[in-house]
């Protein structure tokens, strides 16, 4: 009964298998693992014929069944190839991996077809979908799973599949996607789309985030933080020079004995506080002035009712505009009436005008609709200007956050705190 | 054929040889995925379509009136399903059983699947599903044999084939068999 049942007691274990191999085939074995219980053996190309042949043949091992043979993608390190063997007489199995010569343009690797008959079609199957070749191997083509007319090598991370060129996956691609500036991409779920773990996306993201936050922090983001200053710089002019530190913060973390990279950014994320807060607290009513600027030449109570009324504000202040227009012409006519009242003039007229300044406010609703860019230059504010200084606005704001993080991050990295540290801690302290 | 190819039927006799003919569909299951545990699932007692005069297991494509695929279609099997409906003899029929034989499915990006078994053979009735359970394959073939009885057979020899049938999308799902006499001339 014994003879017939597997004996694991007799087999060898891992150690005792690689000194064996390491043994016979000297610098060959590159490495070995355990992991998961498989006990993985890296094997030289030159030396994967001779380990499998090994494997079967040596009485210790008698791996006698061949049990798969797979590739790998591994990026730029071209390909693996790994064959599965198992020991029918001790029951264990043993993975052997090779990284083909050749790289990803033309990976070959040694066929182990002549050792075990059953690696013929494994070996086609991974050319099929690798495009791996086996040297030595009685024939790979034709291709045994696609059609044999098939281009490409369907299993390679550079394949693209042509369906999804056409329409994209309808969801998140990888559990941790951030945009640039590093935020988690949140997808809200629209009706008909796929359903996925959003919230276990994010979380998984964040936690991607505090992993990557140490070595981020080193050096990336402080040229990060240098390339945005020289673009803000360039970008607003005058406005923001980029030495614009909050010196009393900065003279302390120098005190500390912080070095002056982490001191300075520090500063200037102190500073930009400051200033968000002077600017909320009223004394920077910039943007206040970008809102009531345009209000100058139209009719505030059109303006207003159209508002109401659901219309997007580019059409509502061209109408009030020409409403404007269209009263300021009836004054105008109304105080032409007072003095030409003697004369007798026809007194539709006002209508008419009030008409055509209302056809042209029209007119030139559709013409900003049709080309935003090309809206009338006389007029004070005109949508251009206006979508120019609301992306500028963004622009900034999105530079202050990201900077503020970047000093953030700068902190709990100074101070020794962990990695995980959140964004919400330091605007708590502020 | 004689002439069956050549003249249209007189109606009585039509209702009577249609009404045979629906009857007896030898059916020749193109199994190729989990589909087809549907399909087995449909032919044994519990459900039973023999009693609705479906032969399952025909021998070979020559012996089958009805060709059942049922699961996902790969391009490569695709020459194989093309060559062994070809093989079936006239008047034949095909009902595409579940979402992968439909269109694809789940493997709609797939680099190997073919979107739809109606991209090499015609088929007639399409029932949807994923799988479908085997009371919707019942239904599928008794949406089938409506459409037999009511057909012309000279129609059908030339290639003339209605539109395919779409269960739950354009016809009801529990259809009326009541064996009425075909009100119209049969084909259009």
């Amino acid at each position: 009964m014994t003879d017939v049942l597997a004996r694991k007691d007799r087999a060898l274990s891992p150690e005792e298998t690689e000194a064996l191999l390491r043994d016979r085939l000297g610098d060959q074995v590159v490495g070995s693992t355990v992991e998961f219980g498989t006990f993985t053996l890296h094997i030289a190309p030159s030396g994967w014929h001779a380990a499998a042949q090994l494997c079967r043949d040596e009485s210790l091992l008698a791996y006698d069944m061949f049990d798969c043979l797979f590739g790998i993608d591994a990026r730029e390190e071209g390909f693996d190839v790994v064959a599965v063997l198992y020991s029918t007489s001790v029951g264990t199995r043993i993975c052997l991996r090779t990284r083909c010569e050749g790289g990803r343009d033309a990976p070959v690797c040694p066929s182990i077809t002549d050792v075990y008959r059953g690696a013929d079609w494994m070996e086609r199957e991974t050319y099929d979908m690798f495009g791996i070749d086996f040297e030595g191997h009685p024939s790979v083509e034709p291709r045994l799973l696609t059609v044999e007319n098939f281009e490409g090598w369907p299993l390679r991370k550079d394949f693209h599949l042509t369906s999804r060129v056409a329409k994209s996956w309808p969801g998140v691609k990888e559990p941790a996607e951030l945009d640039d500036e590093g935020n988690v991409i949140e997808r809200i779920p629209e009706v008909g789309d796929a359903p996925g773990p959003y919230d276990l996306d994010k979380a998984m993201a964040e936690q991607a985030r505090a992993i990557n936050k140490p070595e981020l922090d080193e050096g990336d983001a402080d040229q990060d933080e240098a390339d945005k200053d020289a673009s803000a710089a360039k970008d607003d002019g005058d406005e923001r020079p980029a030495t614009e530190i909050d010196q009393e913060t900065f003279d302390k973390l120098i005190a500390e004995g912080k070095s002056e990279r982490i001191a300075r950014s520090k500063a200037k994320a102190a500073f930009m506080k400051k200033q968000k807060a002077a600017a909320a607290a009223g004394d920077a009513p910039a943007e206040a002035e970008a809102e009531d600027a345009p209000t100058d030449g139209i009719d505030k109570e059109t303006f207003d009712r159209l508002i109401a009324e659901g219309k997007s504000e580019r059409i509502a202040r061209s109408k009030a505009k020409a409403a404007f227009i269209k009263k300021q012409r009836a004054a105008e006519a109304a105080d032409a009436d007072d003095t030409d009242a003697a004369e007798g003039a026809p007194p539709d007229q006002d209508v008419e005008v009030a008409e055509q300044a209302d056809e042209s406010a029209d007119a030139e609703v559709e013409a900003t609709e049709e080309e935003p860019a090309k809206a009338p230059a006389d007029e004070e504010p005109t949508a251009a200007e206006k979508a120019e200084a609301r992306r500028k606005e963004q622009a900034e704001a999105r530079k202050r956050k990201a900077e503020e993080r970047a000093a953030e991050a700068e902190a709990g990295d100074a101070d020794g705190d962990e990695p995980t540290q959140g964004p919400d801690d330091e605007e708590g302290q502020a | 054929m004689g002439l069956m190819d050549q003249v249209e039927l007189p109606k009585p006799v039509k209702y009577v040889f249609n009404w045979g003919r629906k009857y007896s569909l030898w059916c020749f299951n193109f199994g190729l995925a989990c589909c087809a545990i549907e399909f087995i699932a449909a032919s044994t007692s519990r459900h039973d379509f023999i009693r609705h005069g479906v032969i399952p297991f025909a021998h070979g494509p020559r012996q089958a009136d009805l060709l059942v695929v049922s699961g996902t279609l790969t391009d490569k099997m695709a020459p194989a399903v093309k060559r062994l409906y070809e093989e079936m003899p006239e008047p034949k029929y095909v009902i595409s059983f579940g979402s992968c034989a439909n269109c694809g499915g789940p493997y709609w990006d797939s680099y190997s699947v073919t979107k739809g078994v109606d991209q090499v053979i015609p088929v007639d009735v399409y029932v949807p599903g994923c799988p479908p359970r085997p009371e919707a394959l019942l239904d599928g073939i008794i949406a089938l044999q409506d459409r037999i009885q009511k057909e012309s057979l000279k129609e059908r020899i030339a290639g003339r084939r209605l539109d395919p049938i779409t269960l739950g999308a354009d016809t009801p799902l529990v259809s009326d068999s009541s064996p009425a006499l075909p009100s119209g001339g049969g084909a259009t």
